[in-house]
């Protein structure tokens, strides 16, 4: 119902800004917005869409790239020892980005070779994911960084396929960004590019914030500005926790 | 109604978790245990990072051993001489047992050690209540005499002290040593330790078993808050909100769990309760031992 809610309004405003753009000059180009510019963990955050939009020239294609925060990601290869899965391998991948999704007007590889793709990272299988140690062979590598991408897709951080971008009338087209409940904070970047006949023409890079808020925030910095003060204060929480059902429970 | 988690990171069902802090309330209730060695692997099953079902797992275990002890202390079932012997080892084995995790949980290793430590202790655990309790439950029908104490190489350790509510007269090596043996495990497996605890008491340092519980509890309320405020400040692990969920069901659900217990047998308890010691032992045992769905994994760790 909530969704519901949130959709209707999102349209609305989708509606409002069409009518915007169409009394303005034709665009000759690319124009992008969102409908909010952060997605807030709050106590009740379980996911969060929000509605990217925008103008483009007619006849063009659109292509939406958002990544995450980069952080550098072991990935372990378990392995039989006694009987018993073990992790043995580890490599290091350098500033993975914590998120990635992709969304197009028409499948990326029918409107950009193959070489561009990687070169701008479009898919995640172009992601270009470098090892900080480099003691493995390239086969290694491979096996490894597909053991990531799977991992990342599996827990929904890497969206596995690439989502659809609708074309409204001739200029406008919008799509829905999905954050699942497990995202990392931190700044986001949504890229999108223009294409026009086989070629990227124009891009225009917009930033979301992702962020904790409210008790969330307080809880979270508390725990790491005075971890000690934090670590006592779940211990007093517990004692007179315990105590009061004891002292309840006596009575009943 | 999901609640997002601030410190784990994810987002889970508030009736879940407080379902699961009733279920196993009811159970360390009916068991007299604790229950983190349910606990624990229950909440890394659903999805939290295991660094943080530890740590939170020995916060809640806290409130339970504190609610619990108080029972015992009114009675006086509670030798806080032993006690404190006990508390000193375990202070030391959990502040170790924290370091050892941090170091551990860098090196990639610490879900194996969490899962091995489970099968071992488990196993140990487990089996020897069953076949004890299968004997006890054999003898009582055969009406055959107790067991006499017999003198091991243990009363034969220095530094020999007189534990007058437990009345014993034994090393204070020995509860040292159990105290660190157990701090070290509760800090790496997010238990209190009572289910080794209770049977090294009886066993081997002879406590007659009505102080054994109470005098239990009392040392891991300290443990266990030790290990609460390492977890904070090492690893940023312990979620207050998991940990309050979880309390509030578990609190309830012991006390239904207690008045329980006092329908049924000490011998049928316990045989139920080795059962499903050696159940959770299998199904970890399980997980470390048939093939993953995926060879490669990547460190997923909450609290950052």
């Amino acid at each position: 119902m909530k969704k519901f809610c949130l959709n209707a309004l999102l349209s609305v405003f989708v509606f409002a800004a069409m009518s915007a753009f169409s009394h303005a000059t034709l665009a000759d180009s690319l124009d992008v917005d969102l409908s909010k510019p952060e997605v807030e963990l709050t106590t009740s955050f379980d996911g969060a869409q929000l509605l990217f939009f925008g103008v483009h020239t007619p006849g063009t294609d659109v292509i939406v790239v958002v990544r995450g925060p980069e952080k550098d990601t072991p990935v372990r290869r378990k392995e039989r020892i006694a009987g018993i899965w073990v992790n043995s391998d580890e490599v290091m991948f350098k500033k993975v980005p914590t998120f990635y999704s992709a969304a197009a007007t028409r499948p990326p590889e029918e409107i950009l070779d193959a070489e561009t793709l990687r070169k701008f990272e479009i898919g995640v299988e172009n992601l270009n994911l470098v090892p900080g140690n480099a003691i493995y062979s390239m086969d290694d590598i491979t096996v490894f960084s597909a053991g990531l991408l799977r991992n990342m897709q599996r827990i929904e951080l890497f969206s596995a396929k690439i989502g659809e971008i609708k074309k409204v009338g001739k200029q406008l087209f919008r799509t829905n960004l999905w954050f699942p409940s497990n995202v990392n904070v931190g700044g986001y970047i949504v890229t999108t590019h223009l294409v026009m006949d086989g070629k990227i023409t124009e891009t225009k890079v917009t930033n979301i914030l992702v962020h904790k808020t409210g008790i969330e925030a307080g809880i979270y910095n508390f725990a790491h500005d005075h971890a000690l003060l934090y670590g006592l204060l779940a211990v007093l929480i517990a004692v007179v926790s315990g105590w009061s059902a004891n002292a309840i429970f006596r009575k009943g | 109604m999901q609640i997002y988690l601030p410190i784990a990171e994810v987002s889970v069902n508030i009736f879940l978790i407080l379902g699961m802090g009733g279920g196993i309330g009811f159970l360390s209730g009916l068991f007299g245990v604790g229950g983190g060695f349910l606990m624990t692997p229950l909440l890394i099953f659903i999805g939290i990072p295991p660094a943080v079902a530890v740590a939170t797992e020995a916060n809640q275990i806290v409130a339970s051993s504190v609610s619990g002890v108080l029972a015992h202390w009114k009675r006086g079932n509670v030798d806080f001489k032993m006690g404190a012997a006990l508390l000193v080892g375990g202070v030391i084995g959990s502040t170790a047992g924290v370091s050892l995790f941090t170091f551990l949980r860098e090196l990639g290793q610490i879900d194996l050690v969490i899962k091995l430590s489970y099968v071992v202790f488990l196993g140990i655990i487990g089996g020897l209540m069953f076949v004890e309790s299968l004997r006890a439950l054999l003898r009582s029908k055969r009406q055959a005499p107790p067991k006499r104490r017999t003198h091991y190489w243990i009363h034969g350790l220095p530094f020999k002290m007189r534990f007058k509510r437990s009345k014993v007269y034994i090393s204070a090596l020995l509860p040292l040593v159990i105290g660190i043996i157990v701090g070290i495990l509760s800090a790496i497996m997010g238990v209190g330790g009572g289910f080794i605890m209770v049977p090294a008491m009886i066993y081997l340092l002879g406590m007659p078993t009505s102080v054994v519980v109470g005098t239990s509890l009392f040392q891991i309320i300290f443990v266990t808050a030790n290990v609460t405020v390492l977890q904070s400040v090492n690893n940023y692990a312990v979620d207050v909100v998991l940990a309050i969920l979880l309390l509030i069901g578990a609190v309830i659900g012991a006390q239904f769990g207690a008045r329980a217990g006092a329908k049924l047998g000490g011998e049928q308890l316990r045989i139920l309760l080795a059962l499903m010691v050696l159940g959770v032992c299998v199904k970890i045992g399980l997980d470390l031992t048939l093939t993953p769905d995926d060879l490669f994994g990547i460190a997923q760790d909450g609290g950052h």
